[in-house]
């Protein structure tokens, strides 16, 4: 398990590996999203309040899930580029920024254009908006300081570093709505006694949610090849790998 | 001479402490809470009465809504354990109805009523299809399940036991 | 060793509080800065515009932000050019309690002088009501949150030719909460609300700092010399 384990930290190993494993990923992925999204806009009954309109919950609460997961995701690669030195967890790190940054500014857009009809607003300053705009800033700047330091392999590590100290954010956003009074509704799905939401219309949501996820699994993993490719472009591996191509 | 592993062991603690203090003092922050909005209780608890403009949240007592002239319209906000009338004129949001969570922007009146400027609808975190939302009304006639979303400041006992009782009951 | 660790600690504060105020430009501008952006507001509204009052808490911390983030760019970059912070990773004891000295001193000589500015221009914007109990404990708790994160922004960019742009966009985002309690402890207090709750948040964002940032800065120092 171990020496499995090990050869797959290894980037050639895991070029290959990621490279067979992305497809299955991306199929599964949109099967998911294809039974989400029809379970969520045909299936699922109108809402006793909202009618129609909650049904952008389906992108919603998927969005907003993933902006947190991946962060997550990059705050613990971060964590083991800057312990291990693993090349690996470094490479994740910068290929995860941005696709957090699409899906956290994908759960803000949505949540604006459910906000003006449902609460009579656009934006509020209220702990939930506002913390999860602070974690959009937060990708875009591992973004920006990957971007600025040319030697990649510091810029990864000082985008380690400064994805550890933003994850100070992630629970914030997560429990803003129970710290705080909030016009963004609590939370429905974790929480304490059960989800609020009946069950024709909350696995339409889980199975979108798994979709995203796995989703991002593929850009992960498409991502983190590329980038190894461009970083390894001068190693025997990659020489290799080109000339046989 | 410190070693090593001694020097880690002063880290840690040095980090651990700092954590916790941290911890500490958001918690006594969180006890006295920070609010987008104050409901009816804070505002009677914490004797606020500055004319200042602030957000006010709570549920619209059911059957408290009076139509006025044109666009005016003035009804009750409750958070299940106090009550501040309110009036407004302008444009409400589709949400807005009986028993609907609402945050209020505008100021107290020296009357003790609140004049809003602007009404924002909150709706709960629930969602159902008609059928079942017609049987959860029933079991809750006055709507206390919903008070949930409304957290009042340094609740007292007083102001917890209504609560309480509530959630009992629903 | 913990004998030597307070030396190195106590003579890197000395050394950068010296240089700074032999430095007059280094501590001056900053100050001027802070008071000039807070009335440039005063003249830019309408005499006696009651908005003014209603912006005031804003104007003053997103001044003392401002403010903060002035010369952050060679908060590092003088020491990695002259060699000092090769001297200071070289040296026999742990590089965070340096950083910290280096941030402490940073405060003593530009923040501090903020917290003291901060009532004056409230009087200034025509803030008189408000408990200046309450700005300045919030300034004093704020200010070297805002310089110990800074401190970070400037330690990742501490080999980046041009960071001038990029140091806001890292900073911004978690200076955040610092302005948004800050500015809402003035704000409640001048509506006669209680203010406590965002102080103690403001507090316990310092003391989160204080134990995190220093470790994470001397990290950022260690990877952009290697």
């Amino acid at each position: 398990m171990w020496t499995w384990f090990h050869r797959l930290a290894s980037p050639p190993s895991f070029y290959v590996f990621a490279g067979r494993l992305a497809p299955w990923l991306l199929g599964a992925a949109l099967v998911l999203l294809a039974v989400g999204a029809y379970g969520g806009l045909v299936l699922a009954p109108p809402d006793y309040q909202q009618g129609d309109a909650f049904r952008i919950i389906y992108v919603h609460v998927p969005a907003a899930w993933m902006s947190l997961f991946a962060y997550t995701v990059m705050a613990v690669a971060a964590f083991i580029a800057l312990v291990w030195r693993l090349k690996l967890a470094e490479v994740a790190v910068v290929a995860a920024a941005p696709v957090g940054a699409s899906f956290t500014a994908l759960a803000l857009v949505s949540g604006m254009l459910w906000g003006k009809p449902m609460w009579g607003a656009w934006w509020v300053w209220d702990a939930r908006l506002t913390s999860e705009l602070v974690l959009l800033f937060l990708y875009l700047g591992v973004v920006a300081l990957n971007t600025a330091i040319e030697e990649p392999r510091a810029a990864a590590r000082a985008c380690s570093l400064l994805a550890v100290v933003g994850f100070v954010n992630v629970p914030i956003v997560h429990y803003s709505v129970v710290w705080w009074n909030s016009l963004h509704q609590g939370s429905t799905v974790f929480r304490l006694g059960g989800p609020t939401i009946t069950w024709n219309m909350l696995w339409p949501m889980l199975v979108c949610m798994l979709g995203f996820t796995l989703f991002f699994g593929y850009t992960q993993l498409v991502r983190m090849r590329s980038e190894l490719l461009m970083r390894e472009r001068t190693t025997r591996w990659v020489k290799t790998l080109v000339a046989n191509a | 001479m410190m070693t090593r592993r001694r020097r880690r062991l002063a880290a840690v603690s040095v980090l651990v402490l700092g954590v916790g203090a941290a911890a500490a003092l958001a918690l006594t922050a969180f006890n006295k809470n920070i609010t987008y909005f104050y409901t009816p209780t804070d505002l009677y608890e914490q004797h606020i009465t500055s004319h200042a403009v602030m957000d006010l949240g709570g549920l619209v007592q059911k059957g408290s809504i009076v139509h006025g002239a044109g666009m005016e319209i003035s009804f009750i906000v409750t958070d299940c354990t106090r009550t501040i009338p309110v009036r407004y004129t302008g444009v409400l949001p589709d949400l807005f109805r009986d028993g609907q969570g609402v945050v209020a922007t505008g100021r107290l009146n020296g009357d003790g009523s609140f004049v809003a400027s602007r009404i924002l609808a909150k709706h709960d975190s629930s969602y159902m299809p008609e059928n079942v939302a017609a049987r959860v009304k029933q079991a809750d006639a006055e709507g206390r399940r919903n008070c949930g979303e409304f957290k009042s400041m340094q609740p007292t006992s007083a102001s917890v036991a209504p609560l309480v009782r509530a959630e009992k009951h629903g | 060793m913990t004998g030597a660790l307070w030396t190195a600690t106590w003579a890197v504060f000395a050394r950068e509080f010296k240089l700074a105020l032999r430095e007059r430009a280094e501590w001056m501008q900053p100050l001027v800065f802070y008071v000039l952006v807070v009335l440039m507001f005063g003249l830019a509204t309408a005499p006696g515009d009651p908005a003014l009052r209603t912006f005031a808490p804003a104007i003053i911390w997103v001044g003392a932000l401002l403010a903060a983030l002035m010369g952050l760019e060679r908060m590092f970059r003088a020491d990695l050019e002259d060699g000092t912070l090769e001297q200071l990773l070289l040296a026999p004891v742990p590089l965070a309690p340096l950083v910290a000295a280096k941030i402490l001193s940073r405060w003593c000589v530009s923040g501090a002088p903020l917290v003291v500015l901060g009532p004056v221009l409230a009087v200034a914007l025509g803030l008189a009501g408000v408990p200046i109990s309450v700005l300045v404990a919030g300034l004093l708790l704020g200010t070297p949150t805002l310089m110990l994160i800074g401190a970070f922004a400037a330690a990742l960019t501490v080999a980046v030719p041009r960071a001038g742009v990029l140091l806001p966009v890292l900073v911004l985002p978690l200076m955040a909460p610092v302005v948004v309690f800050g500015a809402g402890a003035v704000r409640a207090a001048g509506q006669g609300l209680p203010a406590a709750a965002p102080l103690y948040f403001l507090a316990a964002e310092l003391v989160l700092a204080a134990v995190l940032i220093p470790w994470a800065a001397a990290a950022a120092l260690r990877n952009a010399l290697e």
